[in-house]
């Protein structure tokens, strides 16, 4: 996480009272906070570019906090979720972790449970946006490739030889590796070990990246 | 013995009886005798006949007519002191001999008459003296029979109280988990707000404003978790029954003011229909309060389970055609069966997985001694309505 992020933790719960003293606590460990009374409220909030997380009540007027949830994993907004809940709700707590929250904690629970929760879930936060980060340029530096490039590409990280490349796609050798040093130097690879890792990460986005198509 | 003295008696009465024409037919004599020439000497014989036939019965009058007759003759019909009857005085004997008899006949009937009276009299006063005793029998059997059923009420209150009281332990703890949940919410706002302020006080420097707020807001959360404490309280009060005027609107909103937080929390949406200026009822306010209770809790958790559709609880009060006050808590959960409407308010019977099958019919025990009815039926749609009527409170 970089200094000049400062997480900022998002709190809904129609509690008046929990609400407040979630901020207060949290701005006694100095940490950014933001109240909502109901999951429209949050959806209507101002977007910061800063790494979140969300506590959120299970029970909630007109919608559960696991229906929530789901729509916020349907809706590919990744915001880490701690639970927290008046009432014991077991089978709840099962489901809201298989869903992906960090934590699930009864009222009343001590302080610092919630801040080491808030602390993982910042963290995950953190690592999530780093990597998004990293294939978003992972992604910028694909794009300037050139389609011969690319194609290289694909062969070089399945380990075929250059002659086999050259075979493969009806080219000289020499030409095959003027095209694979510019894979290397786009890419800003390391080594082939490092390539290979690139391609990988990058093949949930482009599916022929290691099989030419 | 009776016989015999009733013969004794008769024998007595007999001899006293044919005794009285013989003394008075004497006395007659006797007194016109001395007072002879002023006086008549028939009219004291006629009295002696009188006398003779009243007290003495038939016979004793034949003798008394038989008696003064000879003793007219005797003394004062000529010859004087001798019985042998002129021609002529014939008529004069006549005239009092027929008088006589006929005077004697009507003293008869007059006595006859008069003794039937006092037989009927007598029988009368026996008749209202049975009537009397009788009267006196029923009124004791009635009093007893009184005092049976007042003990018998006792103890139908005693068991309904009892009922009452382990319903309402029992709807607690169906209510644990709510009740656990209203107080766990001050419980965390408290602890939060108390590790804030520590925590303010801990900054370099301390940040005493803070750290006074959040004191202020744990005294306040903390009185809204004793608030809650309270009510619960006042709801498992084991109390004999204690009936006052009251507004069921006003019980209606205390119940819902005790399950808020719950209430607001689920996913049912809640439509208050009360009418304003509802009429009085007469009750017991926490035995109210306990049914209300029972009714929209069952009507909560008849919709836990509902995703497909909207949670709708309607509450609704007002005066139905009879008069009576009425409350309706209608929910959109999974209803009730036909067959089960009637069934539901039986003792033991639940359609829950942990259902105890009390709660309902405590309720309808409640209310019926209230004078009232409750009732269900299932909605034309989703779900089921509850009902509850009472009588309203006369004004006086």
């Amino acid at each position: 996480m970089s200094r000049s992020e400062h997480p900022i933790v998002f709190i809904v719960d129609d509690d008046a009272a929990v609400r407040d003293a979630v901020k207060n606590l949290l701005e006694s460990v100095g940490m950014r906070v933001a109240t909502f009374g109901s999951t429209a409220d949050f959806l209507a909030r101002t977007l910061v570019d800063d790494p979140s997380c969300l506590i959120l009540d299970v029970r909630l007027p007109g919608v559960s906090g696991l229906e929530f949830q789901r729509q916020i994993n349907a809706s590919g907004l990744e915001i880490p979720i701690i639970f927290i809940t008046g009432h014991g709700d077991i089978p709840i707590t099962v489901e809201a972790m298989k869903a992906g929250a960090v934590d699930f904690l009864t009222k009343p629970f001590r302080d610092q449970e919630l801040l080491d929760a808030i602390h993982r879930a910042v963290e995950r936060d953190c690592r999530r946006r780093e990597q998004a980060a990293e294939i978003s340029e992972l992604r910028e530096r694909y794009e300037e490739l050139t389609p011969r490039e690319r194609e290289v590409m694909a062969l070089v990280t399945q380990g075929l030889l250059n002659k086999q490349i050259a075979a493969e796609l009806g080219m000289s050798e020499t030409t095959v590796k003027i095209h694979r040093g510019q894979v290397m130097r786009k890419m800003e690879a390391d080594s082939l070990a490092d390539l290979v890792r690139m391609a990988d990460r990058l093949s949930t986005l482009y599916k022929g990246i290691t099989h030419p198509s | 013995m009776q016989t015999a003295k009733t013969f004794n008696r008769r024998l007595g009465s007999g001899l006293y009886a044919y005794g009285i024409p013989i003394v008075t037919v004497a006395s007659a004599l006797l007194i016109t005798e001395s007072l002879k020439p002023t006086v008549f000497p028939t009219p004291l014989f006629f009295a002696a006949i009188v006398i003779s036939t009243w007290y003495g019965g038939t016979g004793p009058g034949i003798l008394a007519v038989i008696l003064a007759t000879l003793v007219l003759d005797f003394f004062f019909v000529s010859p004087v002191r001798g019985f042998t009857l002129r021609a002529a005085d014939i008529p004069y004997m006549a005239q009092f001999i027929l008088p006589a008899l006929l005077s004697g006949w009507f003293t008869k009937k007059r006595k006859e008459a008069e003794s039937e009276l006092k037989e009927t009299r007598d029988q009368l006063d026996m008749k209202v003296q049975q009537g009397t005793a009788q009267l006196r029998n029923t009124n004791e059997k009635l009093q007893s029979e009184i005092a049976e059923r007042k003990r018998a009420e006792e103890a139908v209150q005693k068991t309904q109280a009892d009922l009452a009281h382990l319903t309402r332990v029992m709807t607690m703890s169906e209510l644990a988990t709510s009740i656990a949940h209203e107080v766990n919410q001050p419980l965390a706002a408290i602890v939060m707000n108390g590790s804030a302020g520590m925590r303010w006080l801990a900054a370099e420097p301390p940040n005493v404003e803070r750290a006074c707020e959040s004191m202020r807001r744990i005294i306040s959360e903390g009185e809204r978790a004793s608030e809650v404490i309270k009510r619960i309280r006042n709801l498992s009060r084991k109390a004999s029954p204690h009936r006052e005027t009251l507004n069921l609107n006003e019980v209606i909103q205390d119940v819902l003011a005790l399950i808020s937080t719950q209430l607001a929390k689920s996913r049912v949406l809640l439509t208050c229909d009360l009418k304003p200026n509802l009429p009085d009822v007469v009750g017991d306010r926490v035995q109210l309060q306990q049914v209300v209770l029972n009714l929209v809790m069952n009507a909560i958790e008849a919709m836990v389970e509902v995703r497909d559709r909207s949670c709708d609880l309607l509450i609704r009060s007002g005066i139905d055609e009879r008069g009576d006050v009425f409350a309706i808590i209608q929910d959109s959960g999974t209803g009730l069966d036909a067959e089960h409407v009637d069934r539901v308010f039986e003792a033991f019977f639940t359609t829950k997985v942990e259902g105890v099958g009390m709660g309902l019919s405590i309720s309808r025990s409640i209310i019926e001694a209230h004078g009232g009815r409750l009732w269900a039926v299932p909605n034309a749609g989703p779900g089921a309505t509850f009902q509850f009527a009472l009588p309203a409170a006369e004004i006086t």
